[in-house]
C-alpha cells in the first residue's frame, strides 16, 4: 500500500483513492487543481502541509497511524476538521441516505410491515447520531477549545475553572461503539434477513452509501479517539500542574 | 463476517515493514481481524480474547514470549503458531512463512490453519439459535433487562449475558433494537407483541 507525501500530485492521489474526495474538500480544497503537487496546493491555500498529508494517509490506509506526529498539530486545526466532517454528514451523507432509503423502501410492490420497521430503525439511528454530533459541537468542542486557550493564557484560568468546576474530558468520552453497532445491524438486517422483495439496484445503492458512511465514520472516530482525546488529556495534565 | 468471527490472527514482529506487508496480504483474504503487535507482551491488551488464536511470529519471538502469551490468554484453548522465517533461505513447511513467499501462498497457508480451527469447532458455529437463546431473545424484545430475564428463566444474569453474546455472534446483530427487528423478520415474535415505537 502506497502512502502519499507532499510531492504527490493531488490528481493522481484522487485517481488512486477516490474515497478521499470529501476528505480534501474538508481540508479546504476544491477540484480543478491541474497537475499541482500537494505542497503547491497547500501553500496556495495556506493549509498546514503536514496536517494535510497525515490526514489523507490516515484515511487512505487503515493500518497507518502516526499518532505521535499528529499530536503536534494545533488542537483547533483538528477540531476544525472534525466539525467540517460533521457538516459533511449533516449536509450531504445523511440527506443522501434519507433519499436512498426512501427510494429503496417505497419501490416495494406493497407497503409492508418489514419495510416500515427498517424505516423506523433507520430513523432512530439517525436521530441518535445527530444528537451525538450536536453534543460534540455544542459541549465538547467548545470545552476543548477553551481548555486550550487557558493553557496559552493563564490569566483566564479562574474564569475557566469556575465555568467547568471539576470537569474532565472523561465525562465527555462517549462511546462511538454504540453508533457503529447500529450501523452494522442495519447493514446485516438488509444483507442477511430482510425478504428481498424490493428493487435490488435501489437496495444496493442504499447499502453502498451506508458503507461509505461507515468508512468515513470509522476514520472520524479514529481521529477523535487517537488524536483529539490524548491531546486533551495532555492539556488537562498541564492545567493541573499549574495549580 | 461471522463465520470466523471468533478466530483472531495476530502478527508479532518488530519490523513495521513486515507487519504492514503481512497486513496487506492477509486482510482481504481473511474473515478474521488481523492484530499487529511489535512485542508479544502487548497481547495483554487483548486478554479478553476467547476464540482460537493464530499467531504469526519469528521463532525467536516465540521462544521469548510463547509461555507468557499462554499465561495472558487464559480463556483461549487453541493457540496455534506459524513461524515467520525472515532469512534468505526458505524452509518448506506449511507452518512457516518465508520472506520470499508469494502472497497467494501466504494466504493459503494461513487459511489452511484457520480452516482446521473451524472443523475443530463443534456445532456451536451453527447460526441456528438454540431453544434457550430464542427464549432469551423473546424476552429481550419485550424490553426486559438481563436481570429480569434471568429471574424469569431461573438462571444467573451471567448466563443471560452469555446467551446474548452468542445470539449476537450467530446473527451478526448487536443492538437490542436490531435484535427485535431480527426476531420479527424471523417470525420469532409477532410485531403485535411489541411496541415498535419503544423497541425499535
Amino acid at each position: 500500500m502506497e502512502l502519499f507525501n507532499e510531492n504527490s500530485k493531488l490528481a493522481s492521489v484522487i485517481h488512486k483513492d477516490h474515497s478521499l474526495l470529501p476528505v480534501i474538500n474538508r481540508l479546504g480544497i476544491k477540484l480543478g487543481f491541474g497537475d499541482k503537487t500537494i505542497r503547491n496546493i497547500c501553500e496556495e491555500n495556506k493549509i498546514d502541509l503536514n496536517f494535510f498529508v497525515e490526514t489523507i494517509n490516515v484515511f487512505h490506509y487503515e493500518a497507518y497511524f502516526p499518532e505521535k506526529r499528529l499530536l503536534d498539530f494545533p488542537i483547533s486545526m483538528v477540531i476544525d476538521y472534525l466539525i467540517k466532517t460533521h457538516q459533511y454528514y449533516k449536509d450531504y451523507l445523511i440527506p443522501e441516505n434519507d433519499r436512498l432509503i426512501e427510494l429503496f423502501l417505497s419501490a416495494s410492490p406493497d407497503e409492508n410491515t418489514e419495510n416500515e420497521l427498517v424505516r423506523k430503525f433507520y430513523a432512530r439511528f439517525k436521530e441518535e447520531f445527530v444528537i451525538h454530533i450536536n453534543f460534540e459541537e455544542r459541549e465538547m468542542f467548545p470545552f476543548i477549545l477553551e481548555l486550550n486557550e487557558v493553557i496559552e493564557n493563564r490569566a483566564i484560568r479562574d474564569q475557566f475553572t469556575k465555568k467547568y468546576p471539576s470537569f474532565s474530558i472523561e465525562s465527555f468520552e462517549k462511546e462511538h461503539s454504540n453508533m457503529d453497532d447500529k450501523m452494522d445491524d442495519l447493514k446485516n438486517i438488509i444483507i442477511k434477513y430482510l425478504p428481498p422483495n424490493y428493487d435490488q439496484n435501489r437496495g444496493n445503492a442504499f447499502l453502498t452509501n451506508l458503507f461509505l458512511f461507515e468508512k468515513d465514520l470509522k476514520n472520524h472516530s479514529r481521529i477523535e479517539d487517537h488524536i483529539l482525546m490524548p491531546k486533551v488529556k495532555q492539556l488537562e495534565k498541564l492545567l493541573e500542574s499549574y495549580e | 463476517m461471522n463465520s470466523n468471527q471468533n478466530i483472531s490472527v495476530v502478527v508479532i514482529c518488530q519490523s513495521d515493514m513486515v507487519l504492514s506487508g503481512l497486513f496487506e496480504i492477509l486482510k482481504s483474504s481473511l474473515a478474521s481481524e488481523v492484530i499487529l503487535l511489535h512485542r508479544g507482551d502487548e497481547l495483554i491488551d487483548y486478554a479478553a480474547m476467547s476464540g482460537p488464536v493464530l499467531i504469526l511470529a519469528t521463532s525467536e519471538e516465540q521462544e521469548k514470549s510463547s509461555s507468557f502469551i499462554r499465561q495472558i490468554l487464559t480463556s483461549v484453548q487453541n493457540i496455534h503458531f506459524i513461524t515467520l522465517h525472515l532469512n534468505f533461505d526458505s524452509v518448506y513447511s506449511n507452518q512457516t512463512i518465508n520472506l520470499f513467499d508469494a502472497p497467494t501462498l501466504i494466504c493459503y497457508k494461513v487459511n489452511e490453519i484457520l480452516n482446521s480451527f473451524l472443523s475443530d469447532q463443534n456445532k456451536d458455529t451453527d447460526t441456528e439459535l438454540t431453544r434457550r437463546e430464542i427464549e432469551v431473545l423473546q424476552l429481550l424484545t419485550k424490553g426486559y433487562s438481563n436481570k429480569e430475564i434471568a429471574d424469569q428463566l431461573f438462571v444467573s444474569t451471567h448466563t443471560v449475558i452469555s446467551h446474548r453474546k452468542n445470539i449476537s455472534e450467530k446473527t451478526g446483530i448487536k443492538s437490542a433494537s436490531g435484535l427485535t427487528m431480527y426476531a420479527i423478520l424471523k417470525k420469532i415474535i409477532d410485531v403485535s407483541d411489541i411496541n415498535p415505537d419503544e423497541l425499535i
